[in-house]
C-alpha cells in the first residue's frame, strides 16, 4: 500500500514537472503585463512590456502585445498630439485593447491603413468601465483636449454598472502569491482553459451550503433603469463633450430607453450591431467573447465610414 | 456522480483509504462500506431513485433465497417469472411507457382512428437498464442452478449496487461478481497499478476523444441538411469514435476503479473497430450486453441449433431486442435490425465465428492487406449503422445517408466555435495507431515493459487531456441515457 501511495506521489510530481516543461516549450500559456496606478490615479499597464496573449486550448489564438511608454498597447512609443495633424483616440476595455491580435494589426492600425492622414491612438485597458474611461479622459485632459475625435467604446451590459469612478479591485490581484503562481506556466494555462472552474465552483457551493445562503431572491431588478441613471450621472460628472466624443455601441445589447435617451439628447454614436448580425461568420474568438480579426475588421470599417462622413480634415481647416 | 467530475476525484480517494485502512480487516464491514458508498454515488444524481434499486435488491434477494429452498419446478418457475416481471416492469414503465403509448396512438392514427392516451412526464432513472439486467442474471442463474443463492443480504445488495459499474456497466454476471464480494479482498499492488492505468486510459478516451468530438458531431447532425457529403461522412466517423471513446472510456474507468477495491469486472470492449466482420465486432463491442443477450435470450430461444429459419429468427430477435434496449426510439430498433442484416450473411455461411481468438500467425503482407481491407469495410458498415443510432428520427438518418451519396461537392465546414478540424484528424490518427499497437491488451493498455515508454505515455495522455479539455461541453456519458 505504501508503495502505491509513494508511486502515485512520485508520478504526480514527474507529471507536473513534465507538463510544466511542455507548456513552456509549446508556449501554451497566456502572458499578462503588470499593472499599476499612475500619478493621476489611472490604472494602466506598466510601460514597455512585451508578450503574447494566448487564448483557448492548443494556442487557438495568439496575439503579440506591446505596452508603450504611456501604458497602453500600441505601435506608437509615445502619444504625442499635434494641432496641425488629425488625431483620433479610441478609448475602451479589452475589446479595444486588442491583446487578441498582433498590436501591429489593431483596430487603430486598420483604420489608419484606410485613412492614412489620420493618426489613431489607442487607450484600451481590460476591465475598464465607462467611469474609468471618462476618468482617463479627464485625468489626461492636457492630451485629449488636442485630440480631434474621441471614440468611446461602451459595452452596455457591462460598462454601466457604476455611476462614479472608483479604483478597481484588479490591482489587489497583484499579490505576491498570485505573482508566484504566475511563474508556473502550467497553472496559468490550466486556469485559462477553465480547468480549475469546477474546483472553484465546488468550493463556492460548499461554502454557500455551510452558510446556508439563500439563493438570490427573485426580486426583479430593472438593470436598464440603473444603467441609464449611471450613464446620466457619469455624463454630468465628467462634463461629456458631445461635439468631440462619439460612443461606439452594439445597439442590440442596449435597452430601448437608453437608445431613445441618446437620440433625444443628441449623443453621437456608431452602431455596429447590424453589420455583425448580417454576417453569419464567427466574429468572436474560440472560448472567448472578444472579437476575432473579422469582428475587428467590421468595427474598423464602421469607424472608417463614420470618420469619412465626419470629414475631420475639412472641419479642422475651418 | 460522474467519473470525470471533481466530486468523484474527492470521493474515490476517501473511499479507497477507508476501504483499505479502516474496514480492511472485516469482510462484512468492507461490503457494508461498498453498499453505503454505492448508494451515496448513485444518490448524488437523484436520491429518490435509490428506492428502486433497494426494492429490486430486496425482491431478487428474497426470490433467490426461495429458489434455493424450492425443489418443485412449478414454484421455481413462478419465482423466476416474478423476478422477470417486476424487474422488466420497472424498466418498461420508466423507459418504454411513453414510447408504447405514442406508437399505439400513431398506429391508430395511421388506420384513421384518432385516440387520446396521455403520456407521462417520467424521468428515466440512470442505469436502470444496467442494474436490472444484472439482478435478473442472478435470479436466472440461481433458477438454472448455475449459482448458489446467497443469504448474505449486505453482500447481495453490494453486488447489485457496486458503484463502479452501477450506472453504465459492464453488466456483471452474478457468477463472476458475487463470489468476489462474498470473499475477502486483499490489497494487491499489481492490481491497483493496473487499475490506475486503466482509469487513466479511460479518462483519456472520455475527455480527449469523446468530449472533444462531441460539439462537432452535434453541429453536423443538427445541420446535416445543409452540409456536403465529405462533411457528413466526417460527422458519422467522428460519432463512431465519440461513442466508442465515451462508452469504452466509461467501462475502462469502471474496471480500473473496481481493481482498486480488489474486484475484477469483465471486459466490455476489445478494440471493436479492428474487427474484420460484424460477428467479430459484436464479440468486441459492449461485450457484457451482447453476452447477456446471447446467454439469456439467444441460447434459450434455441440459438443456431435447429432449422436455419429458426436460427434467422433468433438472430433478428437478439439484434432487435438489443437495439430496443438502448432506448425507446425507432432509430435504435432500425439500428438493431441493420446489424441483424449485416450479420445474416456470415451467419448463413457459417463464417460468423471466423475471427474468434487472437491470430498469432507471422507477418504476411497479403494477409495484412486483406485484413486491413476487411477491417475498413466492417468499420464503414458499422459507421452507417451509427447514423441510425445518432439521428433523431429514422427519416433524418435516411436523409443523412442519402446526402452522403448525393451531395458529393467538396464543401467547406467551419464549426461556429471555429474548431480546427486538422487537430481532430491528427488526434484520431494517433488514437487509431495507439489502439492498433495495444490491440489484444484491453485490460492493460499502458502496460509497456520499458518504464520510460510507460512514463512517456502517461505524460503524453495527460498532456493531450490538457490540450483538448473543453470546459464548455456536456460531460455526462452517452450511455447514461440508456
Amino acid at each position: 500500500m505504501k508503495k502505491v501511495i509513494l508511486k502515485v506521489v512520485l508520478y504526480t510530481i514527474i507529471l507536473l514537472v513534465s507538463l510544466e516543461i511542455l507548456a513552456r516549450i509549446f508556449h501554451l500559456h497566456n502572458e499578462r503585463p503588470e499593472r499599476y496606478l499612475d500619478e493621476y490615479g489611472v490604472e494602466k499597464w506598466i510601460s514597455n512590456q512585451k508578450g503574447y496573449s494566448i487564448t483557448g486550448n492548443r494556442r487557438q489564438n495568439v496575439g503579440e502585445y506591446r505596452i508603450n511608454n504611456f501604458g497602453f498597447n500600441s505601435v506608437y512609443d509615445d502619444y504625442t498630439v499635434s494641432k496641425d495633424s488629425i488625431e483620433v483616440a479610441i478609448v475602451g476595455d479589452s475589446f479595444i485593447e486588442g491583446f487578441h491580435q498582433n498590436y501591429t494589426n489593431s483596430i487603430s492600425r486598420k483604420i489608419e491603413r484606410e485613412i492614412p492622414e489620420i493618426k489613431v491612438l489607442e487607450f484600451g485597458y481590460a476591465g475598464y468601465n465607462l467611469s474609468e474611461e471618462f476618468n482617463l479622459i479627464q485625468s489626461y485632459n492636457h492630451l485629449f483636449k488636442d485630440i480631434d475625435k474621441v471614440i468611446v467604446y461602451m459595452r452596455y451590459t457591462d460598462d454601466l454598472t457604476v455611476g462614479e469612478y472608483k479604483v478597481s479591485s484588479r490591482l489587489s490581484l497583484n499579490t505576491p502569491v498570485n505573482r508566484l503562481l504566475k511563474q508556473s506556466k502550467l497553472i496559468v494555462y490550466a486556469k485559462d482553459i477553465g480547468l480549475f472552474d469546477p474546483i472553484k465552483n465546488k468550493i463556492a457551493s460548499t461554502i454557500n451550503l455551510i452558510k446556508r445562503a439563500k439563493p438570490n431572491d427573485n426580486v426583479e431588478v430593472n438593470k436598464d433603469s440603473i444603467y441609464l441613471a449611471n450613464f446620466k450621472k457619469l455624463v454630468k460628472t465628467y462634463n461629456y463633450d458631445k461635439e468631440k466624443n462619439v460612443l461606439l455601441l452594439d445597439y442590440s445589447l442596449c435597452s430601448k430607453e437608453f437608445l431613445e435617451y441618446l437620440k433625444r439628447n443628441d449623443f453621437e454614436s456608431i452602431d455596429f450591431s447590424a453589420l455583425f448580425q448580417n454576417d453569419s461568420r464567427p466574429k468572436t474568438l474560440i472560448y472567448d467573447q472578444h472579437w476575432n480579426n473579422l469582428g475587428r475588421d467590421i468595427i474598423a470599417d464602421e469607424i472608417v465610414r463614420y470618420l469619412r462622413k465626419e470629414n475631420l480634415q475639412i472641419k479642422k481647416s475651418l | 456522480m460522474l467519473f470525470n467530475s471533481i466530486d468523484f476525484a474527492i470521493f474515490l480517494p476517501i473511499v479507497f483509504l477507508l476501504y483499505w485502512f479502516v474496514v480492511n480487516k472485516n469482510l462484512r464491514l468492507q461490503n457494508f462500506l461498498l453498499l453505503v458508498v454505492s448508494y451515496v454515488f448513485y444518490g448524488w444524481w437523484d436520491w429518490r431513485f435509490l428506492s428502486l434499486i433497494a426494492f429490486s435488491t430486496l425482491v431478487d434477494y428474497t426470490l433467490g433465497v426461495l429458489l434455493g429452498k424450492e425443489e418443485k419446478e412449478g414454484k421455481r418457475k413462478l419465482y423466476l417469472w416474478t423476478s422477470i416481471i417486476i424487474n422488466l416492469g420497472f424498466l418498461g414503465f420508466f423507459k418504454y411507457y411513453n414510447f408504447f403509448v405514442e406508437s399505439f396512438v400513431d398506429a391508430f392514427t395511421f388506420f384513421g382512428q384518432e385516440i387520446q392516451v396521455g403520456t407521462l412526464n417520467i424521468i428515466l432513472p440512470v442505469g436502470i437498464s444496467f442494474y436490472t439486467f444484472q439482478t435478473l442474471s442472478y435470479t436466472i442463474d440461481v433458477y438454472k442452478r448455475n449459482l448458489e443463492p446467497t443469504k448474505k443480504f449486505i453482500a447481495f445488495a453490494a453486488f447489485v449496487s457496486f458503484f463502479p459499474q452501477l450506472v453504465a456497466g459492464p453488466i456483471e454476471r452474478a457468477t463472476n461478481l458475487l463470489p468476489q464480494i462474498l470473499n475477502k479482498r486483499k490489497f494487491n499492488y499489481c492490481q491497483t497499478k493496473d487499475g490506475l492505468r486503466l482509469m487513466l486510459w479511460g479518462l483519456f478516451k472520455k475527455v480527449v476523444i469523446a468530449d472533444s468530438l462531441s460539439p462537432i458531431v452535434n453541429d453536423i447532425f443538427a445541420n446535416y441538411s445543409t452540409l456536403s457529403s465529405p462533411v457528413l461522412l466526417m460527422g458519422a466517423i467522428f460519432f463512431a469514435f465519440q461513442i466508442y471513446g465515451d462508452f469504452s472510456g466509461y467501462s475502462d474507468i469502471a474496471i480500473g476503479t473496481s481493481k482498486l477495491f480488489g474486484i475484477e469486472l469483465m471486459s466490455n470492449f476489445k478494440f471493436p473497430y479492428l474487427s474484420k466482420n460484424i460477428g467479430e465486432f459484436w464479440r468486441r463491442w459492449h461485450i457484457s450486453l451482447s453476452t447477456w443477450f446471447r446467454d439469456y435470450l439467444y441460447i434459450p430461444l434455441g440459438g443456431s441449433r435447429g432449422s436455419k429459419l429458426k436460427g434467422i429468427r433468433n438472430v433478428f430477435a437478439i439484434f432487435i431486442v438489443s437495439g430496443f434496449w438502448h432506448g425507446a426510439n425507432w432509430t435504435f430498433i432500425v439500428w438493431g435490425l441493420f446489424h441483424a442484416l449485416l450479420f445474416l450473411p456470415s451467419f448463413l455461411m457459417g463464417t460468423n465465428r471466423r475471427y474468434v481468438g487472437v491470430n498469432k500467425s507471422g507477418f504476411n503482407i497479403v494477409i495484412l492487406a486483406k485484413n486491413t481491407y476487411k477491417t475498413i469495410v466492417t468499420f464503414i458498415l458499422v459507421t452507417i449503422g451509427w447514423v441510425f443510432f445518432r439521428a433523431e428520427t429514422i427519416s433524418d438518418a435516411f436523409n443523412y445517408l442519402k446526402r452522403i451519396v448525393t451531395e458529393l461537392s467538396i464543401g467547406e465546414y467551419s464549426h461556429p466555435n471555429g474548431y480546427r478540424l486538422i487537430d481532430y484528424g491528427l488526434l484520431l490518427l494517433f488514437f487509431i495507431v495507439y489502439e492498433y499497437i495495444i490491440r489484444g491488451k484491453e485490460r492493460n493498455p499502458i502496460g509497456f515493459k520499458n518504464k520510460y515508454v510507460r512514463l512517456s505515455v502517461y505524460i503524453l495522455l495527460v498532456f493531450l487531456m490538457l490540450l483538448f479539455y473543453d470546459d464548455g461541453v456536456d460531460r455526462s456519458f452517452i450511455y447514461f441515457q440508456f
